[in-house]
């Protein structure tokens, strides 16, 4: 059942690699076609998926290399449900919304796809060695993407993506290879892995191995240099798959691995890892405020962002995972269509510098549509009651309010930087005056602007009712988190008990008081 | 000491000296005919130290072979080539040659300890003096019949290689007219190469 | 001594590959000589079914009851077998891709051929001998050949000085390697066989004479020559950029292989007493190879160099499975060389196929080959990142389980350096790709835009496509299909006896080791 996600799209990669007599029209349609497949695919699954049950569904097993440990082994939760999904609607979207005269078009469709299998294998893998495969699968497809469509600068960026995420894949292998090795196991499947029980000290070095790898690749402040020159250089489709989909890597690797196999070292790592998070909210927001061009400013949103689903992760409560996990989803969304529409901004004006950019709200000479929906997109990110990006963000900082205060405050305020810099960005781009001598822009045709209405649907719906996408994560987050309560209250009353007896009771007690208060608030919200 | 051991110390003792004072030579000397010739004289001595150590097969053949052949084709062929060239002198050479000696004296010291301080394993059985043809001969057809062999093609391999880098080459009418000029070349052109100094560049 | 008993003593049958090599090398070189110019067309075929009915020699030889042979000079057991049969096998793959390029440049094909047999040869005895007189023959059966293929192109002086650096440094490293060997001789009171010598050794003393470690330093020096180890690296680069390339090829993975088997078997047999002190020097020579082969090859310009400094660092992680020396060490030694050779045999076929049509193996001159030229550029990209270990290809499987091994034997700091320079070593490798994939077709080199259209029907192209599938073909499915190739590289280590005891020895020693530590823990309480 799972194996089709993987399957579909290799196959449509391989046959458009292999049909040399293909024109651009029909490469794109049938790459359009096989992401199509892989989304219906995906939302079947979506019927099929049994909420009652946290832990992995619709196992796929099949021995692959036994001595090395390494089996193709696959499994669904409610995380990596979303996940994939996520990746199967971007990767349509980002097909649909690639331009269509485009150079050496099988081979940018194709890669495309490879990328998705990946992706997708990586999200179910139930095997370390298996993620660790699939992740670096994606590596040099990506690197072709950015290299060959990129716009200026591309070569450059390529690289610098390229020999971050082979480090990023370096430390990863290290950190997985000595967490099953040091449990004198050659078994690499997640479950064993998710059950050992090293001393703590190995265990917080592993997770800071893997707090690291996976840093450089959500990106974490000081590994995040790669970001901004990447998601810049890359071209819209590219760009949206790079925030939208990778950068989810990073976290999902994050929450399934450093928290799902050493929930004490979490436990005991997470105050600085909150700290960390909010310090990334902060860096993002100010860096994105001096930026002059509107694709960096989303570039560097997207570091801030980032930094709230670290910070749930970090909270240790349901609910800020929950928050955590649908954040990843709703960031994906929203990165997706404001890169989708600064593409169709910079493809129909030709320009995206800020200080260039003026007034195109004009229902007559600008782009109307694209400006309403850009309007949508920056407020969504901002966190607007009422859109998507609110609900998450609420359900983060409701979540880590109770665990961490100060660290949550900082992003929320973080949140309120976002509104500054969207504004900046709404107003320069969107209002103002539109200089009549040079608004003579082409029109923006429905196939241009549909990736970006289906997104706002889903912004906007997603919105209103909530539940419909917190119900899905809902119970691997509380699993996740039952893994780790007892553990943390543990650690933390080994570590502190004697100077702050207080702090034993604040994460397992307020959260539990917290989540009903909240979710009822959010489900009577419309 | 009976007197056999007396002659036998002598004649080591002559042997090693001879030999190790050609073998300087042979270093040191800057005339290379000279050193060819007392490369000979080194071939010789061991030859003697063969004979010493009750080897008489093993001191024939090293005559037959190093002096004979060896050294002989390489007088040939000082003599054959004949080019005098002189060399720049190249300033500060005494460095390299204090280093060389320094490097060699180390060497020698590192070995010499080792071979004192090392308990060697002295093999108990005699000497099997005039009946070594015949053990040899049985070894080759027994236990060392592999490499034997093996050297036999090893043989026919470098005869066939030294034909080959030494006849000269006919360039066949049948290739293709644009690969004449480069026949028996690797395909790659040279690169271009980039002056060392600014002085090439400019000569 | 009785014939038959002797006969029967000697078990020749051991030697049948080699044979059919010998075979086959005379037949061609006769068939070339009655037959003139006009042989060339049927000897290389020839050359190949001869290595091909080698193989099929070892396949039959796998497992045999006796593997003994030559009383003591020869063993045939798996590890032996399966070195065998990837000297084998880059010959038979280096045999084709030779045919146009020695034809384009003008030498006669059938001498080549037997000198790459004879050094084919040459690899197999020394991947199998056990005795110190065998070893040295074969050895030098191995580097004369190969000088004289170095050396082939006589008219072009790269091909002379490659020839002749090769000839000096090999000749004094095979000086250097026979000093050490003779002292073995001395130290064992004239034993020859490794096991005799071991046996000798070990009842002489229990604690290591000066002799053996000067011994294991000499050893080591043509040992780590053979397989380009840093710092015995220096001839690499010159050498591989002045040969004709399928000899670089051939050297690079077959004169590899042989190194290495020579390598496991002396090393694990003669030096158990100094086994500490070889571990410390190959994992010297491991990080320096895997170093300064990535960092250099970053600085490369010409194609051929960058290969040279690349296969010095793959070396070096091939040498991680040597020093752990678990079963999986091994094994994922034997696993890598077989991936090994299938990707870098297929690189430089690539290599071969470029430089024959345009004349040159400049990096820059690579640039926009895509839109020329798909399949050499899909090609060279494929065995490119198989290289530097990007899955699914087959070289991420071979990294992946030396990496693996290395770390479960918990040699933590040399996996590090592994994984910290294959990163490196993906930028290098990705940088060629980018030439031939990224470049806008505005960029494209003057070589490729000169590049002639694609014939593959002159004579030579053939074979040369051929090579370049079946490489291709091994490098992306080796890795996904693993499993055979698993099975066969660990049932080499655990059918191998000498292995086999090297390995439960080194077990014993690492459990007292640890239990002498946790005595020494245990005792200030």
């Amino acid at each position: 059942m799972l194996t089709p996600l993987l399957l579909i799209p290799a196959v449509g990669a391989i046959a458009l690699a292999c049909w040399s007599g293909c024109s651009a029209q029909r490469a794109r349609s049938l790459a359009l076609a096989t992401a199509g497949t892989t989304l219906l695919w995906t939302v079947w699954l979506f019927t099929q998926f049994d909420l009652t049950d946290p832990g992995f569904q619709m196992r796929e097993f099949l021995p692959w290399i036994p001595q090395l440990g390494l089996n193709y082994d696959l499994g669904l939760d409610g995380l990596s449900l979303l996940m994939v999904a996520l990746n199967s609607l971007l990767t349509w979207i980002a097909l649909w919304s690639s331009p269509t005269t485009l150079d050496r078009p099988r081979l940018f469709y194709s890669l495309m796809l490879l990328v998705s299998a990946g992706v997708a294998g990586a999200f179910l893998a139930q095997n370390l060695l298996l993620f660790f495969l699939l992740y670096e699968v994606e590596l040099v497809p990506l690197y072709l993407l950015v290299a060959i469509w990129g716009g200026e600068k591309k070569t450059y960026a390529a690289t610098k993506f390229l020999l971050y995420t082979a480090l990023s894949g370096a430390l990863m292998l290290a950190g997985f290879l000595a967490t099953v090795l040091l449990t004198d196991g050659l078994d690499f499947r997640y479950m064993t892995a998710m059950g050992q029980t090293l001393p703590l000290v190995a265990q917080t070095i592993l997770l800071g191995c893997l707090v690291v790898a996976f840093g450089i690749k959500i990106p974490l402040v000081p590994f995040h240099t790669w970001l901004p020159d990447t998601y810049v250089a890359a071209s819209t489709p590219v760009a949206m798959i790079l925030g939208g989909v990778l950068a989810k890597l990073g976290t999902y690797g994050l929450f399934r691995f450093g928290l799902g196999m050493f929930p004490d070292a979490w436990a005991l790592l997470a105050p600085y890892l909150a700290v960390w998070a909010a310090g990334g909210v902060l860096y993002g927001a100010v860096t994105a405020i001096a930026q002059k061009d509107i694709k960096r400013m989303v570039a560097y949103s997207s570091i801030g962002h980032m930094g709230y689903v670290l910070l749930g992760g970090a909270a240790l409560t349901d609910l800020a995972l929950t928050g955590a996990v649908t954040q990843m989803v709703s960031h994906g969304l929203i990165l997706a269509i404001l890169f989708h529409l600064v593409g169709l901004v910079e493809a129909k004006v030709g320009t995206r510098e800020l200080d260039v950019l003026n007034g195109l709200m004009n229902p007559i000479r600008g782009l109307p549509m694209t400006s309403a929906l850009l309007v949508l997109g920056g407020m969504a990110s901002a966190g607007i009651p009422g859109l998507m990006g609110f609900v998450t963000e609420f359900l983060v900082f409701q979540g880590s309010y109770a665990t961490y205060p100060i660290p949550t405050l900082l992003a929320v305020t973080g949140t309120g930087l976002t509104a500054v810099y969207f504004i900046i960005l709404l107003n320069r781009t969107c209002f103002g005056r539109l200089d009549n001598a040079i608004a003579y822009f082409p029109k923006v045709s429905f196939t241009e602007q549909f990736p970006a209405l289906i997104l706002a649907t889903l912004i906007l719906f997603l919105g209103i009712q909530p539940n419909w996408l917190v119900k899905w994560g809902e119970p691997t987050a509380s699993s996740m988190v039952a893994l780790l309560l007892p553990r943390s209250v543990e650690v933390i009353a080994g570590d502190r008990a004697p100077t702050s007896p207080v702090a034993l009771e604040t994460p397992a007690d307020l959260s539990h008081k917290a989540l009903p208060i909240a979710v009822a608030g959010l489900k009577s919200l419309p | 000491m009976t007197l056999a051991e007396g002659v036998q110390l002598v004649s080591f003792g002559l042997l090693a000296a001879m030999m190790i004072a050609a073998a300087l030579g042979v270093v040191l000397l800057s005339n290379i005919v000279y050193s060819a010739f007392l490369l000979g004289i080194v071939f010789v001595s061991i030859s003697g130290m063969y004979v010493l150590l009750n080897a008489g097969f093993v001191a024939a053949a090293q005559i037959l072979i190093y002096v004979g052949a060896v050294n002989v084709l390489i007088l040939f062929g000082i003599m054959l080539v004949n080019k005098r060239e002189d060399f720049a002198p190249v300033r500060r050479a005494w460095l390299g040659k204090v280093a060389t000696g320094a490097v060699c004296l180390g060497l020698f010291a590192l070995l010499s300890t080792m071979v004192l301080g090392t308990p060697w394993a002295l093999s108990s059985e005699a000497a099997i003096g005039d009946g070594a043809t015949v053990m040899i001969g049985l070894h080759f057809f027994s236990d060392f019949l592999l490499p034997f062999e093996l050297a036999s093609v090893l043989l026919l391999i470098a005869l066939v290689g030294a034909i080959i880098l030494a006849r000269r080459e006919f360039i066949p009418d049948e290739m293709p007219q644009d690969t004449v000029g480069d026949a028996l070349k690797l395909p790659e052109r040279p690169r271009e190469l980039v002056p060392a100094s600014r002085d090439g560049a400019e000569s | 001594m009785d014939f038959s008993a002797l006969a029967a003593q000697l078990n020749a049958g051991a030697i049948l590959p080699e044979g059919i090599v010998i075979i086959t090398l005379i037949t061609v070189l006769v068939g070339d000589l009655i037959g003139g110019r006009a042989s060339s067309r049927w000897t290389p075929y020839l050359a190949i079914a001869g290595l091909f009915a080698a193989i099929v020699a070892l396949v039959y030889q796998w497992d045999t009851a006796n593997p003994i042979a030559f009383l003591g000079g020869f063993n045939s057991d798996a590890l032996s077998v399966v070195f065998r049969g990837i000297i084998v096998l880059s010959a038979m793959i280096t045999v084709p891709m030779s045919i146009r390029y020695v034809e384009q440049s003008g030498t006669s094909l059938a001498e080549f051929i037997v000198i790459l047999m004879t050094a084919t040869l040459g690899g197999m005895v020394l991947s199998g001998a056990d005795e110190l007189v065998t070893i040295f023959v074969a050895l030098e059966t191995l580097s004369i050949s190969s000088y004289l293929l170095t050396g082939y192109m006589k008219r072009d002086p790269r091909s002379n000085e490659a020839a002749l650096k090769y000839l000096l440094i090999g000749a004094a490293s095979s000086a250097i390697f026979l000093y050490g060997v003779s002292l073995l001789y001395g130290l064992s009171g004239g034993q020859t066989r490794l096991s005799a010598i071991a046996a000798q050794l070990a009842a002489d003393s229990s604690d290591a004479p000066i002799g053996l470690v000067v011994a294991l330093v000499f050893v080591i020096a043509g040992i780590a020559f053979k397989i380009a180890a840093v710092p015995f690296h220096q001839w690499t680069p010159d050498v591989y950029e002045g040969s004709p390339t399928p000899v670089v090829a051939f050297l690079s993975v077959g004169s590899k292989a042989a190194g290495f088997a020579l390598a496991i078997r002396l090393l694990v047999s003669v030096f158990p007493l100094v086994s500490e002190q070889w571990h410390f020097v190959f994992t010297a020579l491991a990080i320096l190879s895997m170093v300064l082969g990535n960092v250099v090859a970053l600085a490369q310009t010409s194609m051929k160099r960058l290969l040279a400094y690349s296969s010095i660092a793959q070396a070096g992680f091939v040498m991680i499975g040597l020093i752990v020396g678990t079963e999986a060490g091994y094994a994922s030694m034997v696993f890598y060389l077989l991936v090994y050779l299938f990707m870098n045999l297929g690189g430089f076929t690539c290599v071969i196929l470029f430089s024959l049509r345009t004349g040159t193996d400049q990096i820059s001159e690579y640039s926009g080959l895509y839109q020329k030229d798909p399949l050499l550029t899909l090609g060279l990209s494929i065995c490119l990142l198989s290289l530097g270990g990007i899955p699914p290809l087959a070289g991420f499987f071979g990294k992946l389980y030396i990496f693996w091994a290395g770390w479960q034997a918990g040699a933590y700091g040399l996996v590090l350096v592994g994984l910290i320079t294959s990163v490196i070593s993906i930028y290098y490798y990705i940088r060629v790709i980018k030439m031939m994939v990224v470049k806008e077709p505005q960029e494209m080199s003057d070589s490729v835009k000169n590049y002639p259209p694609m014939r593959w029907n002159l004579p030579g192209m053939r074979p040369l496509q051929v090579s370049l599938v079946v490489a291709l073909v091994a490098t992306s499915l080796a890795g996904i299909l693993s499993n055979p190739l698993f099975t066969l590289a660990n049932d080499s280590i655990t059918h191998t006896p000498l292995l086999k005891a090297a390995i439960a020895e080194q077990a014993a020693a690492m459990v007292s080791h640890t239990e002498t530590v946790e005595t020494i823990a245990i005792a200030p309480q």
